[in-house]
């Protein structure tokens, strides 16, 4: 049956796609691995859920049984959580079926020519508004979207044998442990850049964050390679997105890869030695001198206030 | 001894764009590159070739432009350079580039293991290795940190949002790699110089058994505009060090921030 397909391996973000697609005023179809979630999905009412059943761990394996599903109900669109797992599903699913693909869409809106699409190129500084109009993949970043529970509607729900791809197997997973780092809600937020000399200088922005009831978070430099914090904590396109009241930078340089994660920002403040950086011109206040210096004066500042 | 075989995308460098008044975006005095994440596919070939015995060779789909990049992807260590050259890469959205890779990788043979970055600098859309995947019916794993050859596998360390997960993919297999995975050295001189005599081959898409009409957009670009982004941009000014940091506090109790 033509209608929208949508898949996530992550609960919740299935749900808010259920919201998304219905959206469109055509039959919504939710793909399920598991039936456990299959139950929690049919809450947000869906016209229908089909439960793939075969024999991998991973959703990745079952892009192709997707594929054909898609292709024999002549489907129109389907929509992906822009998840690690969902990405990598959306991507196959879209090769196998020779279709084309927008990856993780700022917006969607269902217009009567077509599908209107957006989404950021070159690092976020330039907006590409996409028309489909012919059988499509999408990923969404479905975090940010709201799931809203549908009562008693009426879900038909089936399941389907399928072949999982055996040819990746899993070995073992390792979970990582970490403290809830929550940067996407936070009111007040102090990053630090590359221009932080020593580790130990860490104190300074801790001491301002503390003031502030700030959270601490950092460019992809300070996570990946120096590894001072850890990777939930850095801010841009493959990292966090953030909507404070207060963004204070301190070291940051501001490529777009890292601004585009600081754009919802009320209040940008940057604290660089270099006037040319583009973090100043990204920033309601900046003051351009050294860190070393500044930041402690306004930790006085703020202490007297 | 089999291919190991990097894809690469020449891409505009950001940093030379210009944005017009009208917010339309002018990149025709960009100089090219290589993709960011690249230059680490690059590597991790080198790097897995040197371990297993294979060749490590680099595949690009790209305009003529691209011919400047085969010189520069081959002083990185690759032993020949492989490039389907098309004004269609100019316009090629996802789904046309995988097919051509998958193509030409065809054409190639004789290959183990396909590595591509996890997303290009300029798209960044994150669909062509598993896309070239599937289309060429081989396994495929993104994300990848870490990555090692073991008998008719390659075992490969995975980076999810919630942990790492260690599969392993049947060769011959896809590989998409994230730039945590190495560092890759800046080429010497003697690499530059030997880029040079390297062999390289270029593909026509007609010998590829393709046509420029199975290349068009899937989807058709209604806007490609300079995001905006509207800011005070005032730069606090002052005598000294002191009079800044109070302006700046002066100006957040204004805003009613603290
Ligand atoms: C595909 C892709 C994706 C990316 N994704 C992300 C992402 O999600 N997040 C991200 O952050 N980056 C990302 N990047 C990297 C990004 O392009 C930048 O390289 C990175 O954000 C720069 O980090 P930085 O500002 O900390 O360091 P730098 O660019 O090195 O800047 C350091 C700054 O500190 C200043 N400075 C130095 N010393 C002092 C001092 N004593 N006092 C005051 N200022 C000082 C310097 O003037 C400079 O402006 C990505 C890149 C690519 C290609």
């Amino acid at each position: 049956m033509p209608g929208i397909y949508v898949y996530s391996d992550k609960v919740q973000e299935a749900a808010a796609l259920i919201g998304l697609a219905a959206q469109s005023g055509k039959e919504v179809c939710c793909i399920s691995l598991d039936s456990n979630q299959a139950q929690e999905l049919k809450e947000y009412g869906p016209e229908r859920i089909i439960i793939l059943n075969g024999n991998s761990p991973l959703p990745e394996n079952y892009a192709q049984s997707i594929a054909e599903l898609i292709k024999n109900e002549e489907g129109e669109l389907f929509l992906v959580a822009s998840t690690v797992r969902g990405r990598e599903l959306a991507a196959k699913t879209a090769g196998y079926l020779d279709c084309g693909m927008v990856s993780d869409a700022e917006s969607l809106v269902f217009e009567d020519e077509g599908i209107v699409s957006t989404r950021l190129m070159y690092g976020g500084s330039v907006v590409q508004k996409e028309i489909i109009r012919q059988l499509a993949v999408v990923t969404v970043p479905a975090g940010n979207l709201q799931a809203v529970k549908k009562e008693n509607a009426p879900v038909s729900i089936v399941s389907l044998e399928v072949q999982a791809d055996p040819r990746v197997r899993l070995i073992e997973t390792l979970p990582v442990k970490r403290d809830k780092i929550d940067l996407a809600s936070a009111e007040k937020v102090v990053c630090v850049g590359m221009g932080l000399d020593k580790q130990e200088d860490m104190k300074m922005a801790e001491e301002l964050a503390q003031l502030l009831g700030a959270e601490i978070a950092c460019t992809r430099g300070i996570a990946e390679e120096r590894q001072w914090l850890p990777v939930e904590s850095y801010i841009g396109i493959s990292g966090a997105k953030i909507k404070p009241s207060l963004y204070i930078s301190m070291g940051v340089s501001g490529q777009v890869q890292h601004v585009v994660g600081i754009r919802d920002s009320k209040i940008i403040v940057a604290v660089d030695s270099n006037e040319k950086a583009p973090i100043i011109k990204a920033a309601d206040y900046s003051i351009i001198g050294d860190m070393y210096e500044i930041i402690p004066l306004l930790i006085e500042e703020l202490k007297k206030a | 001894m089999s291919r190991i075989i990097a894809c690469y995308k020449w891409v505009a460098d950001e940093a030379d764009m210009k944005i017009n008044p009208d917010m339309s975006v002018d990149l025709s005095k960009a100089k090219g590159k290589i993709s960011d994440y690249d230059r680490n596919v690059i590597e991790a070939a080198v790097q897995m070739a040197k371990i297993s015995g294979d060749l490590a060779v680099t595949l690009t789909f790209g305009s003529p432009k691209a011919k400047l990049s085969l010189k520069d992807a081959l002083s990185r260590g690759p032993a020949e350079g492989f490039w389907v050259n098309s004004e269609m890469a100019e316009q090629a959205d996802g789904a046309a580039s995988a097919k051509v890779l998958a193509a030409a990788i065809d054409k190639i043979g004789d290959y183990k293991l396909i590595i591509c970055g996890e997303g290009a600098s300029d798209t960044f859309a994150r669909q062509v290795g598993p896309s070239i995947a599937a289309r060429l019916g081989i396994p495929c794993v993104s994300s990848a940190i870490k990555m090692e050859l073991s008998g008719n596998e390659v075992k490969v360390s995975r980076k999810l949002e919630d942990g790492i997960e260690i599969v392993a993919a049947q060769l011959p297999a896809v590989v998409c790699i994230l730039p945590e995975i190495n560092r890759p050295p800046i080429p010497g001189l003697k690499a530059v110089l030997d880029a040079g005599k390297k062999p390289t081959r270029e593909y026509k898409i007609e010998e590829l058994g393709l046509l420029d009409s199975d290349l068009g957009a899937r989807n058709e670009t209604i806007e490609f505009k300079a995001y905006v982004m509207n800011r005070k941009n005032i730069v606090l000014d002052g005598e000294t060090a002191v009079d800044k940091v109070q302006a700046l506090v002066g100006s957040l109790k204004k805003e009613g921030i603290i």
